[in-house]
């Protein structure tokens, strides 16, 4: 059956001819394997088949057709976590449909219909799977009641089986011929919902529909939209974070071929102004070409004089601070009393997100309205964004949503979009900004840097006393004057292991380096210290670093069978092959518990890690080829984030510019990764980030296993590990 | 500003652009073929891999004027069907998770296969390296690149 997606536009005739025209020819190869472009967009979407049929929708998910075709909307952006195969297939479930069957296609932007369609904190399947059961569920019920309408019998004498309702007596009508009448149905409140043991759709491999658009370039990203009368922005700010423009020439920049017209501009990044001049020109490398001849005069007030060094030294002079208490038990005051004292200082640099898809948004602005079309975590904050800054009604903000080349946290942030909004606005047409792989690395927001003081005292073989502060930036909290740290510092620090005196406190940073989200946020820090201080403590008192955390969560269930798996999957306890070293952490994220144990060997002189087993309890996994993908590819992000480099600054602006000298893991340097989910019935948990932050700690206390040292700063130089 | 035929995927494409402009935007925005990817524009990630001539070639450092008269494919040339051998094998190893750097990995992986069709180790980590993965696909890209060996030398 071939079928021809269109959509219908919100706001008069600002489709844009040519995206539309591209869709539609995308959606012919797309539906060829059963597959959207990707791209979610405001206005309805309807269907045309050839074959006939009309649509019905049974809710905002779900939307089938009198031939039996079945639509499923997924409502979250995809930037590779898989929530676009996972959303469909918990809908799948309840509905009783051949999943195989299925077609899938982005949802509008609608908070109103939708709620929340951020995408952050692996949060979708944990915060939708309750609802998207029921919207399976209650669309089930519906045609299962119009059936027993139409049959004149008891609902419950009828069952629904792979998009049909058969009747005891064997009688059967498909869900194409029953939607219309279900349609008119009231939607049941409580549907009944399938008991975990019943799944045929939950807990299966199945192949990813969105993979087949990205094999054959047919995927639309944001970088890839192209609107009529469409400029090119490309803006060049102050190296200097905050810089301010005093002035700037123009003259040469206009004089390239193609070049409209240079503005100033700026955007807001968590409460600072960032200011920029835009060469606004017909195609995107006289757009550049126009930025190289600016000349620009910036004030960077004093900013100029900071760097990594001057930072941290700040830092370190307020570790001696108390801090905030964030949680703590029993009393830390016993510290130097009873026992061996131990104390230990965790270093991390600040991290760029660097998605592969450099930074772009493209917006038009026109009439008292404004347009979005682009790559975003956060398709609902750029429309709050945009009403905001152009003091327009919500309503009249329309969002298209493409696929991401990803994401990370940095696409959660709206501040590109806000950018290309002011510059719409000031050149009147649709303005494409594109930042280049440079503008992405030096203007950040980065993942946060952290300080870590730890001290513990050790006595009979436990941990009596353990204290962890944070010396850290807080995302929540960058501009103003409160000064107190909040809780948000203190996520990764694991209060779960029975310690009977323990105090995790915060002393706030605040100062002029952006920071944003960043994968897996603050436990990528704070892990790294916590898990590693750990190590230190099991070392201290003569223990075996898994059996140590064994002991301090004997009443932890989920942390213990994590840990017992891990022991069993890499044979722990079976005598070590001679220059391997070991070594173990484990974390809780999005409510997912991980345990790794990274394995390193001496190769040619030089330490490398050479297998890495992770266990995963996500609860309930929907589909365990994403869940292992994620932690793959978790992993390689956090192999990257422990050895292959970190943002240093100098003079007041990023050291580096671009991969030749911020570095990414190779193919070459990846290790064999093996994964193991356990099974169980709990409710879904976030998989997104599932081993990104225990790669930090088990990789460098493997290093010590090894070889003695301890790695206490990152990033860790694995080439001159003695 | 200079009027050029680029030839892709077995059609011309007339333009007007700027010779030194790098081939990556004349494909992207003037060809209106988004399949290649801008990634780094210094040679530094391979998002932006196509083939001149059959050869693996970073569009984001070639000048337009280097590629006219000459034959250019891009991912949406390089098969009818989404059934190249590495396409295939991409698929059957689910490797894409955003799917942005995947064009690149896909055309060097096809150029790998053309050149080597038994590629040793070395070969498939001289290819394949060079090309960044932010999402960390590598474990099923090694996996997929040993499937397209397979399927490759079946057809």
């Amino acid at each position: 059956m071939k079928t021809i997606t269109t959509k219908s536009a919100p706001l008069g005739d600002s489709l844009p001819r040519r995206e539309f025209l591209r869709l539609t020819a995308v959606s012919g190869a797309f539906l060829a394997v059963g597959c959207s472009p990707g791209m979610g967009g405001e206005g309805k979407v309807t269907t045309i088949d050839p074959a006939g049929g009309t649509d019905f929708s049974l809710n905002q998910f779900i939307v089938i057709n009198t031939n039996g075709r079945v639509l499923l909307y997924n409502h979250r952006p995809e930037m590779g976590q898989g929530t676009y195969q996972a959303i469909p297939m918990i809908l799948a479930e309840e509905l009783e449909v051949d999943v195989e069957k299925i077609e899938i296609l982005p949802s509008a932007a609608d908070e109103k219909r939708y709620g929340s369609q951020m995408v952050v904190g692996s949060r979708s399947i944990q915060t939708e799977y309750a609802n998207l059961r029921n919207m399976g569920a209650a669309a089930r019920e519906m045609l299962k009641q119009a059936a027993a309408n139409g049959w004149q019998v008891e609902v419950s004498e009828c069952k629904a089986s792979l998009g049909e309702v058969i009747h005891t007596s064997g009688k059967k009508l498909t869900y194409g011929e029953l939607v219309e009448e279900a349609s008119k149905l009231t939607p049941p409140e409580n549907p009944p919902l399938k008991a975990p043991g019943d799944f045929k759709v939950i807990g299966q491999p199945i192949a990813r529909r969105d993979v087949p658009a990205k094999t054959n370039g047919a995927a639309i990203y944001g970088l890839d939209i192209q609107v009529p009368g469409m400029l090119y922005a490309s803006v060049e700010r102050s190296p200097v974070f905050l810089g301010r423009v005093v002035s700037f020439n123009d003259e040469k920049a206009k004089a390239v071929p193609g070049v409209k017209a240079v503005v100033k501009t700026q955007r807001n990044v968590w409460g600072h102004t960032r200011e920029g001049v835009a060469v606004v020109a017909d195609n995107y490398w006289a757009a550049n070409q126009g930025r190289k001849a600016l000349e620009i005069k910036w004030d960077t007030g004093g900013l100029e004089k900071n760097s990594s060094a001057t930072i941290l030294k700040k830092y370190k002079a307020d570790a001696a601070k108390e801090g905030v208490s964030l949680a703590e038990g029993g009393n830390v005051s016993t510290v130097g009393g009873e026992g061996k004292v131990i104390e230990a200082a965790y270093e991390t640099p600040y991290q760029s997100h660097v998605c592969m898809e450099p930074m772009n948004a493209t917006v038009s602005v026109k009439e008292g309205k404004a347009e979005f079309w682009g790559s975003t975590q956060n398709p609902n904050g750029i429309r709050s964004q945009l009403a905001r800054q152009l003091s327009i009604e919500p309503d009249n903000v329309a969002i298209n949503y493409t696929f991401m080349g990803g994401g990370f946290g940095r696409r959660s942030m709206t501040d590109v979009a806000e950018e290309a909004a002011d510059i719409s606005l000031q050149v009147g047409a649709p303005v494409k900004v594109v930042w280049t792989r440079e503008d992405d690395l030096t203007q950040g927001p980065f993942r946060a840097a952290s300080l870590n003081i730890c001290r513990g005292t050790v006595a009979g073989g436990k941990v009596v006393t353990l204290e962890h502060k944070v010396v850290a930036q807080e995302i929540q909290n960058q501009t103003g004057d409160k000064m107190e740290a909040g809780r948000q510092l203190m996520g990764g620090i694991n209060t779960e292991y029975e310690i009977p005196n323990y105090r995790v406190s915060g002393v706030l940073q605040k100062h002029y380096v952006p920071i944003t989200y960043w994968r897996a946020v603050y436990h990528t820090t704070n892990c790294f210290a916590h898990e590693s201080f750990i190590d230190e403590l099991a070392r201290a008192a003569g223990k075996d670093p898994l059996d140590f955390r064994l002991d301090m969560l004997k009443n932890h269930l989920r942390y213990t069978k994590v840990l017992q798996t891990l022991a069993e999957k890499t044979n722990w306890y079976a005598p070590k092959e001679e220059g391997v070293g070991r070594g173990v952490s484990i974390l809780e994220r999005s409510g997912a518990f991980t345990g790794m144990v990274i394995e390193v060997k001496k190769e040619n002189g030089k330490v490398k890690p050479v297998k890495i087993t992770t266990v995963v309890d996500v609860g309930i996994c929907i589909n365990p080829d994403t869940v292992r993908a994620q932690t793959e590819g978790s992993i390689v992000m956090g192999l990257t984030a422990t050895y292959k480099g970190g943002i240093r600054l100098e003079n007041g602006a990023v050291a580096q510019s671009n991969f030749h000298d911020y570095n990414m893991l190779t193919f070459e340097e990846c290790p064999p990764c093996e994964t193991y989910i356990i099974q169980n019935e709990e409710k879904p948990e976030g998989a997104g980030e599932s081993g990104l932050a225990n790669v930090a700690p088990s990789l460098c206390n493997a290093v010590f296993d090894l070889t003695g040292v301890r790695v206490r700063k990152l990033p860790l130089d694995l080439g001159a590990i003695g | 500003m200079a009027s050029l035929t680029l030839r892709i995927n077995n059609r011309d494409y007339p333009m007007e652009v700027d010779p030194q402009m790098p081939l990556l935007w004349a494909i992207r925005d003037f060809a209106l073929l988004t399949g290649t990817k801008f990634g780094c524009g210094i040679s530094q990630c391979g998002a932006c891999t196509v083939h001149i001539d059959g050869e693996p070639v970073r569009s984001c450092v070639t000048p337009v004027s280097g590629a006219t008269g000459k034959s250019i494919t891009t991912i949406e040339g390089l098969s009818a069907d989404n059934d190249h051998p590495v396409q295939q094998a991409w698929q059957e190893e689910q490797v894409p998770q955003c799917g942005y750097c995947q064009s690149g990995q896909i055309m060097t992986a096809a150029a790998l296969l053309s050149k080597h069709p038994k590629p040793s180790e070395e070969q498939i980590n001289a290819y394949m390296s060079p090309i960044i993965c932010r999402c960390g696909t590598y474990v099923r890209i090694k996996r997929a690149v040993d499937k397209a060996v397979e399927i490759n030398q079946k057809a």
